[in-house]
């Protein structure tokens, strides 16, 4: 009876089991492997060294590559969070018709009904020196000169990346303030507490598990982009994401592999973070 | 001391509550009783200023509170489903309405703590105080909302069907409880139920309600025993209420007997108490209703046995096994209902109590 039980759960899981090691964990294993072959111009070998590691850390650009990553991650994240919360907040907790507030989601996904390019490439008619802000901003009279910062620059990889990224930060948000149940909030405003406190000590620790997987979207697609930045920073914007593109496409496999595994263990220790913050299993 | 005046409320043009008018003393216990749906939540929520009534006052000590935000009024709302803020523990829970509260918030930790310990013993949840509130029982739950509204020291205390999720024994227990709490704290408490027993039970003044409406205000025993109308009688679920040619049967067989109501021509309706009636074996005497045996139920202390009438009108008689012992009846005999004539309450058209 036991025997037949563990072997219905094994053939229940291997389907699972099969596609996770074939293409996540082999070809995981296989980055961190290929990262400590030996490089040469054209060709790689086998034979296992830390050549490629070395250049990573000692190199300003690969190095500096990583921080501005880093920097632009949280940047993006903590805009995301501060345009997504409010919105989410409104949508889950101001809006009680369920059908409304599932119709301001969907329009929120709106602007995913067109290609990632196309959303990307859209931001430069409008962040231009002749671009749409420039021309509106001086035909109200606000600045004599085009903005010139607005586009090519970290700012519009910026203003690019917490456009496309901020829904994954509103969805999830949303959803877990939809839940909270309207009793809660009527008890606190019951045993005397304002708004304000409503929000800060129920609303906002209750949504925690949204803003943690809201947060975990943006940055796992945040930290693997490279279309926006070299898009709208006309390449001066360099990300970890660009440095894997140029070294696959110079054949550099070992490097390429080197950044790679540098990012998935700066995801990982994110992730792993968040998680201990909140414990989602819990509460989802 | 609470007083309402003419509360009103709809949603889209449906009347929820209207034109409600009712006091709670200081000091005392009130029970309301209504059927699910028949508006208490929402009296409640207009009371505790969870919603804006359309039209209506509500006065607390004198003041008028009406227009007064719900979290400035000096008036705890017990929820039904208990409430309780998920991610904190008991103790934090109790203290929230101390340290949160937009008027007089307590900053002193070491006096919410005073404070939360003392409600915590009241109520009996010694131990339980560091526990999130996903580990600790239904009762310990109904236990902590109301420490947690109590401690506030509201002026009265508005409590939605409060032992309703709890099991039979534990609501036996909690309704002693409640009152005693009660009388310690010496605020007022608003009792909602939708239980006629506990309603009967817990208040020193009660309210039956009515389709958004308070149709009768009264001592327990008095609404009990004398119904002034339908809707009191119904909802004491210790009523048969007749109407059409069975009432009128009923009516001539109580004629027959010498005490005759001389108004019995206005009724519409009559009641008889449950545990008023007689069963007959055979059908013989001329002066009780032939019925068909259906089923009964044995509650232990009394079991209420269920007939029909030849029109197919379901009639309960209840017996109480102090009185008799329980029948063995069969759907294959004949059986007639008897009852004396004084126990008939006639009732008008407007579904009042004729005298």
């Amino acid at each position: 009876m036991n025997n037949n039980a563990n072997t219905r759960t094994l053939l229940l899981l291997s389907p699972g089991i099969i596609w996770m090691t074939l293409f996540l964990m082999a070809p995981l294993i296989m980055m961190v492997y290929v990262s400590f072959w030996t490089q040469t111009t054209f060709t790689i070998k086998p034979d296992l060294t830390l050549q490629s590691w070395i250049n990573f850390f000692n190199s300003d650009t690969y190095f500096g590559a990583l921080l501005r990553t880093i920097r632009i991650w949280l940047t993006v994240l903590f805009i995301t969070f501060v345009i997504g919360y409010p919105v989410a907040l409104f949508i889950g907790q101001f809006i009680k018709n369920k059908t409304l507030q599932t119709a301001l989601l969907v329009t929120c996904v709106i602007p995913f009904w067109t290609s990632f390019l196309i959303r990307v490439l859209a931001w430069r008619p409008m962040l231009g020196k002749e671009g749409a802000i420039n021309i509106l901003l001086q035909k109200i009279g606000l600045i004599n000169a085009p903005i010139e910062v607005l586009l090519f620059t970290e700012l519009s990889v910026i203003i690019g990346m917490v456009q496309i990224y901020v829904v994954f930060m509103v969805g999830p948000i949303a959803f877990m303030i939809g839940r909270i149940d309207e009793s809660l909030i009527e008890s606190a405003r019951d045993l005397g507490a304002s708004a304000w406190f409503i929000f800060r000590k129920i609303i906002l620790p209750l949504s925690m598990p949204g803003v943690i997987v809201g947060a975990i979207f943006v940055t796992v697609m945040v930290l693997g982009e490279f279309a926006t930045a070299s898009a709208l920073s006309g390449r001066k914007v360099n990300l970890l994401g660009n440095i894997i593109i140029t070294q696959v496409g110079s054949l550099k496999w070992a490097f390429a592999a080197v950044v790679g595994v540098v990012l998935t263990m700066v995801m990982a220790v994110f992730v792993a973070i968040m998680l201990k913050i909140v414990n989602l299993r819990s509460q989802l | 001391m609470l007083e309402v005046k003419g509360l009103s409320k709809s949603f889209n043009d449906v009347n929820a509550v209207s034109d409600i008018s009712f006091s709670v003393d200081s000091n005392s216990y009130v029970s309301l009783l209504g059927a699910s749906g028949c508006g208490k939540s929402v009296l409640l929520r207009l009371v505790a200023g969870l919603l804006a009534p359309d039209e209506g006052a509500v006065y607390l000590n004198g003041i008028d509170i009406t227009l007064q935000p719900c979290n400035e009024r000096q008036i705890g709302f017990v929820q039904q489903k208990y409430a309780l803020f998920p991610h904190l523990n008991v103790y934090d829970n109790i203290a929230f309405g101390l340290r949160h509260r937009t008027v007089d918030p307590i900053t002193d930790e070491a006096i919410v703590k005073k404070e939360v310990f003392e409600i915590i013993e009241l109520v009996g949840l010694q131990g339980q105080e560091y526990k999130m509130t996903g580990q600790i029982s239904g009762g310990q739950k109904q236990r902590v909302s109301l420490s947690r509204t109590l401690v506030t020291k509201p002026s009265i205390c508005l409590l939605d069907e409060p032992l309703g999720a709890l099991d039979a024994n534990l609501r036996e227990r909690m309704t002693i409880e409640l009152q005693n709490i009660r009388a310690e704290l010496g605020i007022s408490f608003m009792h909602v139920t939708g239980n006629e027993f506990e309603a009967l039970a817990m208040g020193q003044k009660m309210l039956v309600m009515e389709e958004g409406r308070i149709v009768r205000q009264g001592k327990p025993q008095e609404l009990y025993n004398l119904p002034l109308d339908l809707a009191t009688a119904k909802s004491m679920h210790s009523f048969n209420i007749f109407s059409g040619a069975l009432m009128k049967d009923v009516i001539n067989k109580a004629k027959s007997q010498k005490h005759s109501s001389p108004h019995s021509g206005k009724a519409s309706y009559c009641a008889l108490r449950m545990d008023k009636i007689d069963i007959q074996e055979g059908t013989n005497s001329g002066s009780g209703i032939p019925v068909e045996f259906v089923a009964n139920e044995f509650l232990g202390n009394k079991t209420i046995y269920f007939f029909k009438t030849n029109c197919g009108h379901i009639c309960e008689v209840e017996e109480h096994m102090s009185l008799t012992a329980p029948r063995n009846l069969s759907p294959n005999k004949e059986y007639q209902l008897n009852f004396s004539a004084q126990q008939i309450l006639l009732y008008d058209e407007n579904h009042l109590l004729i005298k």
